[in-house]
This record gives structure tokens, sequence and C-alpha cells, in this order.
């Protein structure tokens, strides 16, 4: 039984490496191409909202960060897209240093509200941003100059890039997960009291979460980008953004190493179909079923799925004994 | 002197919480705190614990100005506490929670179970290891946070109402677990309310009300002062009245 427990996360890896592969379709080897990607935000947002509780709302700031970093980078100095990447993650660095320490001061819900304020504001700064574009926002290569400009008309390069991401940040968090730090994060979500008193350095802990998740939030910003090719303000920072890192982790459970994953693999084509089937006009369909989602996670299962998976997991082992 | 606390003052606004309390105490010890609800026992001791910063006077540990210093660098420097509702890290086993505390003298993972395993032994935890934390009833829990303040390897612990809340026979487990602890060459200082336990457990008493310590002696002692029966009990001439 034991190899077999050790095996099912390297399995769930084998079939994602290969499944957008299976088939010829455009439409869904795009859907798993942002699958994966989601996969990266929300696992990185899992980093600071899930292992250490911190239930931020202002991710968007990271991932908006990320997206202007790439297309600034082209649009004014004509460099590849892909070459923002390494600045956005300069940029959220300088951004958790200077938001973290004043919002950790404050607790729950608190802390969310300060986030989403911080994030909203964000938006509305890079509205009036002229040098960035604006409202209107900016633009990404119309025709590839180089391999580096990574432009490809099919998705699967963005998948495979992607995943690579993914299983980095996956492997990251699993190493935390087993150190102290991942230990002490845990302690700081459930009691950042008593994780004090047992000498636990909470503030900062909790930034080098920060960064850690800001850092992979901005990355992916910066691969949206050169994938899509396009940010403005509401596509980089807008508030959604962020509330869809949350709703991911939480569906597929906060604090688990896969449960981000597990998420981005429901909700995002749930959320590709309904924009696909109801065009322009149905955008927010969507997010009325997230709203019903988070009802039913809150009602039910408040640790998301990876809460269920114990009990699929007992009556397995009572059937095979 | 291990701790020594000069003065201490706590305001809240006009109120004094804590007035002019003073504490030394002595490697070795095993100091009750005894008072009246509301007297300002547990301000005082998480002024001591650093928790709470005090409005003013000053507290030494191991010769070491710690007034100012966050709880977690008290648990660094030796000086550990229990909380009278005990706080546990729901979400992990009994074990893990134990390990949050070795982990801060011992960074390894294997090395820091190895330790919450023994502590476990000795709080007699063992078997529940495994378990969710949040299937203890309140008496584990406290012995959980018992071991896990243990893990940190102090020199000082603070005990805050350890055994408020237990049935006759758990106070008894949990008189002889304090008393084990004490032998390992802790020094204690515990706060409670029950007057039996006190008497069993501890060598010198202070006892507070209305934020002062109004008597300083051995249990027998304070419990024969008069002014100790008043604060207590009320005078008999308000009484009579």
């Amino acid at each position: 039984m034991i190899p077999l427990r050790r095996a099912w996360p390297v399995a769930v890896l084998v079939i994602l490496a290969i499944a957008p592969f299976l088939t010829a379709n455009p439409f869904y080897q795009r859907v798993a191409a942002l699958v994966v990607l989601a996969a990266i935000s929300a696992s990185a947002w899992n980093v600071i909202g899930g292992y250490a509780g911190q239930i931020s709302f202002g991710h968007s700031i990271y991932f908006g960060i990320g997206a202007y970093a790439s297309l600034l980078l082209f649009g004014r100095f004509g460099l590849p897209p892909i070459a923002g990447a390494p600045l956005g993650i300069v940029a959220s660095f300088v951004v958790s240093l200077i938001i973290g320490p004043p919002t950790f001061r404050l607790r729950g819900h608190y802390f969310s509200m300060g986030t989403f304020a911080i994030a909203a504001l964000a938006e509305i700064l890079v509205v009036n941003w002229k040098f960035a574009g604006g409202a209107i926002g900016l633009m990404g290569p119309a025709m590839p100059r180089s391999l580096a400009d990574l432009l490809f008309r099919n998705s699967l390069p963005y998948y495979a890039i992607f995943l690579a991401v993914l299983a980095l940040l996956l492997a990251l968090t699993h190493l935390m997960q087993r150190s102290r730090m991942g230990f002490y994060l845990r302690a700081i979500g459930a009691g950042e009291r008593a994780a004090e008193s047992l000498g636990v350095p909470v503030q900062r802990y909790k930034l080098y979460a920060l960064l850690i998740s800001g850092a992979f939030t901005a990355l992916a910003g910066s691969l949206y980008a050169v994938m899509i090719g396009f940010v403005d303000p509401e596509s980089g920072f807008g508030i959604l953004i962020s509330v869809n890192m949350v709703v991911i982790a939480a569906l597929g459970g906060v604090g688990t190493l896969f449960g981000p994953l597990a998420g981005a693999i429901i909700l995002v084509p749930l959320q590709e179909t309904t924009n696909a089937l109801l065009g322009g006009s149905g955008t927010g369909a969507a997010y009325v079923a997230y709203g019903l989602i988070i009802m039913l996670i809150a009602r039910f299962s408040p640790g998301g799925l990876a809460e269920l998976w114990p009990l699929i997991n007992r009556n397995g082992r009572r059937r095979a004994a | 002197m291990l701790l020594e606390a000069e003065g201490i003052v706590k305001a809240f606004g006009s109120f004094r919480a804590v007035d002019q309390a003073s504490l030394v105490v002595a490697e070795n010890e095993l100091i009750g705190l005894i008072g009246p609800n509301g007297a300002g026992k547990s301000t005082f001791f998480n002024c001591l614990a650093g928790d709470t910063r005090p409005t003013s006077g000053t507290i030494r540990f191991r010769g070491q100005e710690i007034t100012r210093l966050s709880p977690d660098r008290h648990a660094r420097l030796g000086l550990a506490r229990t909380f009278q509702v005990p706080i546990v890290f729901a979400g992990m086993t009994v074990r893990e929670n134990v390990m949050v505390g070795a982990l801060l003298r011992h960074p390894h993972r294997r090395r820091a179970a190895a330790e919450a395993d023994e502590l476990l032994h000795f709080t007699g935890l063992a078997e529940r290891a495994e378990m969710p934390v949040t299937a203890l009833g309140t008496s584990g829990r406290k012995r959980v946070e018992i071991a896990r303040a243990l893990a940190t390897e102090p020199r000082l612990l603070l005990l805050d109402e350890a055994l408020a809340g237990l049935t006759s026979s758990e106070v008894e487990a949990a008189i002889e677990l304090v008393e084990r602890i004490h032998a390992r060459g802790v020094t204690l200082i515990v706060v409670e309310h029950i007057m039996e336990v006190i008497h069993r457990l501890t060598e010198r008493v202070l006892v507070f009300h209305q934020g002062r310590v109004i008597a300083e002696g051995t249990p027998a002692e304070v419990t024969a002062d008069p002014t100790v029966i008043a604060a207590y009990l009320g005078r008999r001439r308000r009484r009579a009245r």
C-alpha cells in the first residue's frame, strides 16, 4: 500500500504531462494551459493564504506586476516579454517588503480587507498611469521576431512551460512543508499567539512566506502576458484575479500540496466553457458559479475537496479489507 | 537570580491592573501566584511572559533585561509558558504540535520528532501522538501545551491555571506531572485557583489582590494571614452590617 500512496502524486503529474497531447482540439489545449497557469498562481497564493493562514485578497497586485513587467519591457524597450519575468519577481519582493510588515499586524478578516484595499488602490493607480497604457493596457508582439518571444500558434508549448514552473513550485512547497518553515507557517495559521510563545518569530516567517508567494504569483502574471499578449488594468490587477486564486485554492483545499491544482482542474474548464458558450455578455456567469461554490465549501466542507479525500481513501481501504 | 521583576505596573487608562508588583525567583523554585478573580495575576503573568508590555517596571531574566522583548525572544532565552485556555494547533497531530516547540532548538525534522516523542512519553501522551490534536479534551490539550512548552527546553516555565477545568482524578495526575517537571530541574511559576493544589505543590506563594501583592510566604503562612482571609472572604464587619 505504501509505495502506491507515494506513487500517486507522480501519476498525477505524468497524466498531466501527456493529457493535452491526446487531443487535437485547440480549445481543449488552450484550457489545459490555462488550468496549469491558474494552478501556479493558486499554489503560490497557498503558501501565505493556506499554510500560513493569512487570507490575502490582494494577490492580484503581484499578478499584475508580473504581467505589466513583461509587456512594458516589450512595449518600451522591445525586449522579449519573458524578459519581464525576473523584473516582475524583483518588483514583487519590493512590494512584499513594503506591504507585508504593516498588513501583518492585522489579524483574520482585517488582514483580508487590508490586502483587498491595497490591491484595489493599485488597480486605480495603473488605470491612471499613462506610461503603462492607462486604461487601455499593453500589447505583446503581434508576430514572433525570434523564438525568445515565445509566441506560438498552438497552446501546447505554453502548457509545457507552465507545467515545468508548476512542478518547480510544488517541489519547493513540498520541501517547505517538511521543513521547520512549514511547521512554523502552519502553527502561525492555527494560533499565532501560541506560535510566538514557542519561539516562532511570527512576523519574519509571514514575510518569508509572502516573498515566496508573491514571487511565484508575479511569475504567473508574466507567463500569462507571454501567452495572451495583452494586459489591461482589469485582467492584470482586477480584484477578480485575487478572488480566482482564493476560490481555486479553497475548493481544492487550502494548506495542502495538491489542493490548488485540483481546484484549478475543476474550476478553470467551468469558467472557460461558460465564457465560450455565453460569449462576451456571459463573462460574469462563472462568478455567479463561484459565489455558489464558496457557499457550498463554507457550509459543507471548509477544508475543500482535500477534506473529502481521507473519507474516500478510508472507504477504499475498508472495502479492500 | 533566575528572574527578577521589579515594580511592575500595568495600567489600562486610569485603572491599574497590576500595581507595583515585584517578584524574585531563584533557580529550582516552585512558586505559586494566587488571588481572587480579577486580582491581576494573569496580567502580571503576561508581563513576565512578554505577551503584555508593562507600563513601568523592569524584568530581568538570568541577568538580562527582557521587559520589552517579544514573546518569541522570551522562548529563545529559556522562558516558556502555557495558556489559561489552551491554544492548540488545529490541523496538526499531537506529535506535530509538540514538534513546533522542539524545532526551536532542533531545526531538523527528525531530531525534533525524536525530542517530541520523548516529551509525549513524559507527559503521558505517547499513545495519542498520531491523533489530530483537536480530538483531545481539555485535559489532553493542557498536556499538549505543557509538552510543547517543555520542548523549547525552558529554564523557567510559567503555567497559567494548568489545572483549571479538570476533574479530580485529572487534577491528581496533573499535580504529579508538575512535580516531575520540577524534578527535571525546571523552575516553575504556577497561577492557580485551587488552594489544595498550592498547598501540595509550592514552597512559596504570592497573593494578589486588586493589582497588588498583599502577602508572600509559605502556603501555611499566607493562608493564616488576616489580610489574605479578608481579601478572599471579605471583612466580617462589613458582612455584619
